[in-house]
């Protein structure tokens, strides 16, 4: 699994091309949302995904070394976390 | 990671135990959201969850309404096989399961099962 984490500040900095607002869903429901957003972008892009629930990052960043994806990271807000991954694929 | 990656879950609770009957959907629509293949096999009262209907009264608190699940499980591409005679023993005839769902004896999960990569079993 890839665990590169990218610097909050790069993050902060990046501009996803699909930002998908996944707050309020339960477990597996940000991840399919990951996976149905990923198919919006190109590859090189990156999806910005909004959740609530605080597993969602480790979870994502699973999910992307094993379909093969770039987990960059996340970044805190209130009440939420902002996971930004890379379509590498 | 194998070329191609398949999981059999086998469920064998019904609607009277809502997180056993909700959380194989859970890592269901999970392995297929990885690129897993997922079959789902259904025995017992584990029956009742897929017939039209009976999934709207399930819901295990901090997840998904089943209802939900079985729809993302059908959209994502999982495959659904229940047991004939457990339906026999029920008077649960086929017309009255979910779309999609295909009523298969005990040959068929042992073709399933030997195929995968793993098995589960709620």
């Amino acid at each position: 699994m890839d665990t590169t984490i990218t610097q909050p500040t790069d993050l902060a900095g990046i501009s996803a091309a699909n930002v998908i607002d996944a707050r309020g869903a339960a477990c597996p429901g940000p991840l399919l949302e990951a996976k149905k957003g990923m198919g919006t972008v190109a590859v090189g892009e990156v999806i910005e995904l909004w959740s609530t629930d605080p597993v969602t990052k480790t979870d994502v960043a699973a999910w992307s070394g094993k379909v093969g994806h770039e987990f960059l990271g996340a970044l805190p807000e209130a009440g939420y976390d902002r996971v930004f991954v890379r379509r590498m694929k | 990671m194998a070329d191609h990656e398949k999981l059999v879950f086998m469920v064998t609770h019904g609607p009277d135990h809502p997180e056993h009957a909700t959380i194989p959907f859970v890592m269901a629509c999970a392995a297929l959201a990885s690129d897993v293949e997922v079959v789902m096999g259904f025995q017992a009262d584990a029956v009742c969850i897929v017939r039209e209907g009976e999934a709207e009264h399930v819901e295990a608190k901090a997840f998904p309404p089943l209802t939900k699940l079985i729809n993302d499980f059908r959209e994502l591409g999982g495959t659904m096989l229940v047991c004939g005679p457990c339906l026999k023993g029920r008077e649960i005839p086929e017309a009255d399961l979910v779309p999609g769902a295909q009523v298969v004896a005990a040959g068929r999960f042992i073709a399933e099962i030997t195929s995968a990569t793993n098995s589960l079993v709620y």
